[in-house]
This record gives structure tokens, C-alpha cells and sequence, in this order.
């Protein structure tokens, strides 16, 4: 019998509280041992770890690539696996590979498949996929379905769509119970919500929705909701109305100020969620102390969505970038940082270009002045030694080269009035001061779309071992 | 006072690509009650800040944490060409010195 099949059947007839373990809210970046550990001897009904994330910026999604190193990918996932098939308990990981798409779920899967046959583990496993069909999304765009999500992202077009060269929907609960059904003892899902991951399985059994969607929305996280926040792994026992959460690192406590802050971090509300299925209120959530080191939630309501909606993402490739690296501590060329930076673009450009219109864009941040934070003026003090950060994209990595090495001499032996350091303006730390940084990409893709057919967006798909 | 003096938390990050959360937490309820009145401490002021339109810019008092969240629309969409802090982690510092 399933692992999943075991749960239902512990849980019959009798409701007890269910224990839901976190594992990793990053698998990849390292699993603390000693308290994942810890957790396994607690005797969790099931396991979980969030793997994706939109804050490493598009690049991951665009080009198919995992954020993590691979050998620790390996290791934390072969420490889950482990864990999970040594007491017999449901293992669910969410947004596999970072990006969540084909190429991200097809490098975790030949992970697991060597982890499987090296430890000759015998399990079943369901992937999801949730790469989204262009010809949905573009039936969206036109039908009006396809919605903006605010901010510097307008509403969205098909050639849009057809541009970007990976494009996922995030999954929610509905997709992971889907799979559960299927009998298996490991979900493996591609881009999909944090909460999907927690919440599928009391959803499944029947657990209030509320309460459990906010324990997932905490626990996905690990410990980063103590103080000290962390990423040892959590337990959270739900309850039916509430949940109390319980760190398996001793020195990390949840406590009601910690629990309460963490749901504002990375929430443009600290008192909705909008999930694919409906909408998480938190005003009437309540946190409780039980001890000094944990937290008991409660009173988190959920509303049912008439219209279910996934949110989208997509990243496009927009050229290659090279970028120059390179110091300065002469006071008057800092005195006239922003113009001699103007001059030596135009200069670039007239060298490189000569036809009037820029196949490529030159910027530079300049750190010790502006290059953080979009301040409005200039700094009280000029700084007394600044870093240039040249960046070029470019239609080829060639060219970007060309504009790199370029701006680097131009830069160097840039002349300028009340210039006293004729050898040079620039001090590089090492050269060559041009590297080459790959493929560049932007999120194209931000959007959210009502959809009518859930699982034909995320087909779920069944693998013995 | 200002607000780095007496504010226990002052992080910002992404909430999502394409919006950044600005979290200011504080130790006890009279200085929290204090901030959440600031006039220094509303979307018309804090806008120019960072350049944008006070509609771009929400505050939102949060008792249970003793928190003000902020929430902005960011200026360049998260990694793309242009883009100073792709997760969004440095953008607290020019609220540091507000007076409250």
C-alpha cells in the first residue's frame, strides 16, 4: 500500500491531529541535518520541501537552469527520499528545479531516478508538469481572461506569449490531490504555489482549508518564522481549527511576535493570500503562545473562488551580456562620474555603431554612489573611491564584447576637464576586466488567468521505482 | 526620533517581480502608534523617495507584529535590463533616517 494510502487508513474513523513536516523551504541550498533529524524521530504524517522562487530573477526560469548547485540539489534531495521512505510517509516537493518548468523537472527527475536505483528504493511517484499549452495563454489574452498584476507589467499580448522561452503556471492544492489520488508515495511538481505543497494533503483528508492553508503559508518557509529565523526544519501540527508550530532547531522559537511578523515577509497584504482555489483570510488569525518555543495559530477563514485562476510566469531571452569591472579613487573623476560616463557611451557608440540606431544598451552602475538604490541626488559627500560596473547586452556575445572591450579603453584613457591622472582613470582588479555573463533574460510573464480545465494545465504522471 | 533609532526591523524585499515590501517592525505598541501617525511615514511622502506616485505607493499598519508594511510598485521589473536589486533587499536605506 501508498504512502498516501497509509495515512488515509491511520486516519480513519478517528481524527487525530496531522504532523506536517518542512523540510527545506529552498531544497537545494542544504538541508540542516541534525534538525531534519529531529523532525523524523517526531513521527511526521507526511513531508514537504519548496524548491522554486521567482527572487532569483528570471534568468533560472528563461534558461532552463536550477539556482542550486548541483551536488547539493542531489544531497538534499537524497536526504528527503531517505527520510521520507524510511518511515513510510508521503514526500510532496513543489516548484522542482527553481523555475518549475520542463527542463527544471526533468534535472530534479534525474536526480531522483539515480538517488531511487543507487539506494534501491521501491516507491511510486507522481510528477506534475505545469508548463502552460502557448495556445492557452493566447486564447486567454484575447478572450480578455489574461489579468495585470500591477506594477511596471502591462496587460500582456500574445507575442508575448509566444516570445518568452519558458512559460509555467503556478499549481495549486488541486493539482497535488489529483496526484495523491493516483496512490503514490512522492509528489514531484513542477511550478507551483508554497501553500500547494502543505495544504493538499489535509485538504484531501477533509482538514478545515483555512487553518491548514495558513499552516502551509508559514511552514513553507521552515524556520526563517522564529526568532532567530532559520531554515532548520519545522513541524506544524494542525489541529482541525489551528495549528502549532514547532522549530526542530531548540535554539530557533516561534513565538507569537515572530509567527505574526513573518506574514507580512515577501506578501504585498499581510491579511489576504489569493491562492488558484479560493482567497485566505488572515484577519481574524490569532497567535497564542504555548510555551517559549512554540506558537499555537488559529482562526484563519478560507472563501472558495467561483472562478479558479493560476498566476503565470514567463521569462524572455533579451540578449547576451558582458559586463566590465573596474574601481576609481580620483576625486575628480568621481566630481564628474555621471558625465564622463555619458561622454564615453557616446564615444562607445560612435566607435562600435557608426549607424545611428544601438543594437545593443551600455549602462553602468556606479556602487559608492547610485548604483543600490534609485537615490533622487547626489551623495552629501562624494565617496572616496567608487566601483564602475559596465553592463552590455548585446544581439550576440560577440558583440557585447565589442562594446565591453570598447567602453574598458575608451573608459581608461577618457579625458576630461581638470583631469590629473592622465595614466589612466580606472583601476581594474584583475583582468581581463570584461567577463562574459551569458544569456540575459526579463520576466515577460507576471500575469494571472482565470482557467476553466485545471487538470488538462497540470497532467499528472505516474512513475514506479 | 528616527526611524533606524528606534525601529527593531527595517527590511525590504520583492513581493513578487513585480511589487517591493518595505516591513518596519517595532519593539513596543506606543512607538508603533507613533509611526503608524506619521505624517513622515505616508504614501505622499514616501513616494518621492523613491521616485514614484504616491497611487503607487500603499502603507499598511499591521498590529499583530507591531508592523507598518509598505508596498510599492518596483520601477524595473525584477532582473530585467536596468534593475539595481534584483531581490529587492537594499531598498529600506533611504527610509532609515525618516523622522517620526
Amino acid at each position: 500500500m501508498s504512502a498516501i494510502g497509509k495515512l488515509r487508513d491511520r486516519l480513519k474513523g478517528a481524527r487525530r491531529p496531522l504532523r506536517a513536516l518542512s523540510g527545506s523551504g529552498q531544497l537545494g541550498y542544504g538541508v540542516p541535518v541534525k534538525a531534519f533529524d529531529a523532525g523524523l524521530a517526531r513521527d511526521p504524517d507526511f513531508i514537504g520541501a519548496d524548491m522554486g522562487s521567482t527572487d532569483v530573477g528570471p534568468y533560472y526560469l528563461g534558461a532552463g537552469e536550477l539556482a542550486t548547485a548541483e551536488e547539493m540539489t542531489r544531497r538534499d534531495l537524497q536526504r528527503l527520499l531517505r527520510g521520507a521512505r524510511k518511515l513510510d510517509v508521503p514526500l510532496l516537493i513543489g516548484s522542482a528545479g527553481t523555475g518549475g518548468a520542463a527542463p527544471h523537472l526533468e534535472q530534479t527527475l534525474a536526480h531522483v531516478r539515480d538517488i531511487a536505483r543507487e539506494d534501491g528504493m521501491r516507491f511510486r511517484m507522481a510528477t506534475i508538469r505545469a508548463d502552460i499549452p502557448r495556445d492557452v495563454a493566447r486564447k486567454a489574452v484575447r478572450d480578455g481572461r489574461m489579468h495585470t498584476m500591477g506594477g511596471p507589467l502591462g496587460p500582456l499580448t500574445e507575442e508575448e506569449v509566444d516570445g518568452c522561452s519558458q512559460l509555467v503556471g503556478q499549481m495549486g492544492t488541486e493539482a497535488f490531490i489529483r496526484a495523491l489520488e493516483q496512490d503514490v508515495d512522492v509528489v514531484i511538481a513542477g511550478r507551483a504555489c508554497d501553500t500547494a505543497i502543505y495544504a493538499s494533503i489535509p485538504e484531501m483528508l477533509g482538514y478545515p482549508v483555512g487553518p491548514a492553508m495558513h499552516m502551509a503559508k508559514i511552514v513553507e518557509c521552515a524556520s526563517i518564522c522564529c526568532i532567530p529565523g532559520g531554515r532548520d526544519a519545522m513541524l506544524a501540527t494542525l489541529d482541525g481549527d489551528g495549528f502549532v508550530l514547532d522549530s526542530m532547531n531548540p535554539d530557533r522559537h516561534a513565538t507569537p511576535m515572530s509567527v505574526a511578523a513573518h506574514s507580512l515577509y515577501e506578501q504585498a497584504d499581510p491579511f489576504t493570500v489569493i491562492e488558484p482555489g479560493g482567497r485566505l483570510s488572515l484577519r481574524e488569525a490569532r497567535y497564542e503562545k504555548v510555551d517559549d518555543h512554540r506558537t499555537r495559530v488559529f482562526g484563519a477563514t478560507w472563501e472558495p473562488a467561483t472562478q479558479p485562476t493560476v498566476k503565470l510566469e514567463g521569462a524572455t531571452l533579451v540578449g547576451q551580456r558582458a559586463i566590465l569591472v573596474a574601481g576609481t579613487s580620483d576625486p575628480r573623476f568621481i566630481g564628474r562620474i555621471k558625465e564622463n560616463l555619458e561622454e564615453v557611451k557616446a564615444t562607445v557608440a560612435d566607435l562600435v555603431g557608426g549607424e545611428g540606431t544601438e543594437d545593443y544598451v551600455l549602462e553602468f552602475r556606479v556602487y559608492g554612489v547610485d548604483a543600490v538604490v534609485q537615490w533622487g541626488g547626489a551623495p552629501a559627500t562624494p565617496p572616496r573611491e567608487a566601483f564602475i560596473m559596465g553592463e552590455v547586452i548585446a544581439p550576440s556575445m560577440a558583440r557585447a564584447r565589442t562594446v565591453a572591450k570598447t567602453t574598458k579603453q575608451f573608459l581608461l584613457h577618457h579625458g576630461f576637464p581638470g583631469r590629473l591622472s592622465t595614466g589612466g582613470n580606472l583601476a581594474f582588479p584583475f583582468t581581463p576586466p570584461e567577463l562574459e555573463a551569458g544569456p540575459a533574460y526579463r520576466f515577460s510573464v507576471y500575469h494571472v488567468m482565470e482557467a476553466d480545465d485545471l487538470p488538462a494545465l497540470f497532467p499528472v504522471e505516474i512513475e514506479e521505482f | 526620533m528616527k526611524l533606524c533609532d528606534v525601529a527593531k526591523v527595517m527590511r525590504s524585499k520583492n513581493a513578487g517581480p513585480l511589487k517591493l515590501t518595505l516591513d518596519l517592525m517595532f519593539e513596543d505598541e506606543a512607538t508603533w502608534q507613533k509611526a503608524v501617525q506619521a505624517p513622515t511615514l505616508s504614501p505622499s511622502a514616501i513616494a518621492p523617495l523613491y521616485g514614484l506616485q504616491k497611487e503607487q505607493v500603499e502603507v499598511i499598519p499591521y498590529r499583530p507584529a507591531l508592523a507598518i508594511k509598505v508596498v510599492m510598485d518596483r520601477i524595473t521589473v525584477s532582473g530585467s535590463p536596468g534593475d539595481r536589486d534584483v531581490y529587492g533587499a537594499q531598498q529600506h536605506a533611504p527610509l532609515l533616517e525618516t523622522e517620526i
